[in-house]
């Protein structure tokens, strides 16, 4: 009973606090308390989407991100450091451990301060290159806010995220401009499936020290090629986003309004603060989190047909560990994604496809599965298929990895045998065998009439004699 | 002494036990026999020889082993035409062909065997198996031959 009503409590207090489908403990490293004003709405936001934010300075002595060497927090966001590093305590090794342990992180960098050796080092091992000018800045002479760096340049204009793919999902669109005050540009490495770029450069931007005199020359990077928001999400589908600006986040920039160069553009409101939201809750595990309900299989023939619509289900066998090759198979699973308040069926984006494999070492069979039902919280997908004509250990494998998804990766291991030795179809049932049939029947009665005869034309006279020789001998 | 030798030495000399076990050729042995030979010398159509050989092996061999020849023929006869089905249809149930082949085949051999057994001309080489013991033998093989085969083709 006491354990019943702490049930439900614990059930009450996940419902009403967590809106990631994580956890809700955040914890922000900013330097100064004074730089938390800045960003108040921010923060009220991430407040009233159920997040409990700590706010922790790099300095402090008793930060820890790990309490008894499980992740003490389920998100951290970095604010860029005034000082040259993050302290002992958040070293690159220790925030890869953090998301190795399933953690996700959201660093915002600024051009304004230059980027901690510890910072480029942490990126470097995501494969994130941040250009070796500490100071640089992102800037470009066509999509720049006209209000605010009409000389600088350093205010980016940039339209929603769009990504080449028509099946990956956008997580992130915006119907507004997206203004990128000071940004880091970074480049990514070789190309990943678990890195990705939210958010690119116009084509006629580039990165440059402001503090350097002179020519320019040795570009670190240019146009589209530059990153201005990127995505890593690692193997255990933990998530690490860089921001190249920090400011953006800030009140200031949330719904400025801006202007882009040329004539006839009007001034506009920025949509920073959507954008910041959906960044933020990509990162802290609102959107885009799958979840794999039930999986069933079972034998689709004879008595067990259609089992998934029947109601007599305890006489049936379901998920059976053995099949028989050919036979055939209906297999089934139930996926969620977590829509930042609550599972809902899980739909692949147009263009895409959930699959099945059905392999030992290497899959037999590759199949596409279909959305068959779907209730308030999962959509089944199902496929029938029939068993490959080999017997041995196989797995019903479910892999998923998109970008912007967390990783789905389900195995069921069955055993298929071979044909029993009374499983194959008798001879007289296949019309092709009649003539072998009829040959070793013919064979058969050749022989009983071989014997009949031989029976009947016995030579009379040496029997005679035998028998008169034999008598006479004994 | 095996019981065959016992058998011919009171109706006959010991010198010729191999015209014994059939009385009816021993008779007629002689005349066609030089007429063949004396033929093929004298003509060589082939013809004339196939004739003669047929002809010997009509009055010269025993009425058993006549019967058995024909029993081989017509085993020959039945394994061809599954041979020829198997080629030309496929093998599919391979089973089926196996068995239904490997009867004509296995019936032929045990008959081939019982035929040597029985042969008055081999009689020297057999002389410790009697007829009936041979005939036995092959009655007990070829029931387990098949037994094996309708068990096999399923």
């Amino acid at each position: 009973m006491q354990l019943r009503i702490l049930g439900l409590l614990t059930g009450l207090l996940g419902l009403v606090s967590a809106l990631s489908a994580q956890g809700s403990k955040l914890v922000v490293i900013l330097e100064e308390e004074s730089e938390k004003s800045k960003y108040s709405q921010f923060w009220s936001d991430l407040q009233d989407r159920g997040f409990q934010i700590t706010y922790r300075s790099p300095k402090d002595t008793d930060l820890s991100l790990f309490l008894h060497g499980e992740p003490a927090y389920s998100h951290l966001l970095i604010l860029p450091p005034k000082s040259k590093g993050l302290g002992p305590q958040l070293t690159p090794n220790l925030l890869v451990d953090f998301v190795n342990q399933g953690s996700n992180i959201l660093l915002a960098l600024s051009s304004e301060q230059p980027v901690p050796s510890a910072i480029s080092g942490l990126l470097q091992e995501l494969d994130i290159t941040l250009p070796a000018d500490r100071n640089s800045v992102v800037v470009d002479h066509f999509n720049y806010d006209t209000k605010s760096a009409d000389e600088k340049h350093d205010v980016l204009l940039l339209p929603s995220p769009k990504f080449s793919k028509s099946e990956t999902k956008n997580f992130f669109s915006v119907d507004k401009l997206i203004a990128m005050p000071h940004a880091v540009g970074q480049v990514l490495g070789n190309p990943s499936p678990l890195l990705a770029s939210v958010l690119n450069a116009p084509s006629t931007a580039y990165t440059y020290n402001p503090k350097e005199e002179g020519e320019l020359e040795d570009v670190f990077a240019t146009g589209s090629q530059i990153s201005l928001v990127s995505a890593f999400q690692a193997r255990n589908s933990a998530r690490f986003t860089v921001l190249g600006s920090a400011e953006a986040m800030e009140d200031k920039w949330f719904d400025a309004s801006v202007q882009s160069p040329g004539a006839g553009k009007k001034s506009e409101k920025t949509g920073n603060k959507e954008f910041i939201r959906k960044l933020s809750a990509w990162t802290f595990m609102e959107l885009g989190v799958l979840r794999v309900g039930e999986i069933r299989h079972y034998l689709n023939e004879g008595a067990q047909k259609g089992a998934s619509n029947r109601t007599d289900v305890e006489k049936l066998d379901i998920d059976p560990t053995i099949y028989r090759i050919k036979n055939d198979v209906h297999y089934s699973v139930e996926v969620s994604e977590w829509s930042n308040t609550a599972w809902i069926p899980f739909t692949t984006p147009a263009g895409d496809d959930l699959q099945l494999e059905f392999s030992m070492l290497s899959p037999f069979h590759r199949l596409n599965l279909k959305p068959s039902s779907s209730n308030g919280v999962s959509t089944t997908y199902t496929a029938e298929f029939k068993l490959p004509d080999q017997h041995g250990i196989f797995n019903f494998f479910v892999e998923y990895r998109r970008p912007f998804y967390t990783n789905v990766e389900e195995k069921r291991t069955v055993t298929v045998r071979h044909f029993a030795h009374d499983e194959w179809p008798r001879s007289f049932v296949i019309s092709g065998a009649y003539p072998w049939i009829g040959g070793i029947w013919v064979t058969i009665a050749g022989w009983v009439a071989f014997v009949a005869l031989w029976l009947y034309s016995a030579p009379s006279q040496p029997k005679r004699d035998l028998k008169a020789s034999s008598a006479g001998k004994r | 002494m095996a019981p065959k030798n016992r058998q011919s030495t009171p109706q006959q000399p010991p010198k010729l036990p191999t015209t014994t076990a059939s009385q009816t050729p021993s008779k007629s042995q002689s005349k066609p026999s030089t007429s063949s030979s004396s033929s093929v010398r004298n003509t060589q159509d082939a013809r004339q020889i196939a004739i003669g050989v047929w002809n010997n092996y009509i009055d010269a061999t025993p009425q058993r082993v006549k019967l058995l020849d024909a029993f081989m023929v017509f085993l020959m006869a039945v394994g061809l035409l599954q041979f020829v089905y198997c080629v030309i249809a496929g093998n599919y149930p391979f089973n089926a062909f196996l068995s239904g082949f490997s009867a004509t085949v296995g019936q032929f051999v045990l008959t081939a065997s019982l035929r040597m057994q029985t042969n008055a001309e081999n009689k020297a080489e057999f002389e410790r198996i009697s007829h009936e013991r041979a005939f036995a033998d092959y009655v007990f093989g070829s029931m387990i031959l098949h037994f094996f085969c309708v068990n096999f083709i399923n």
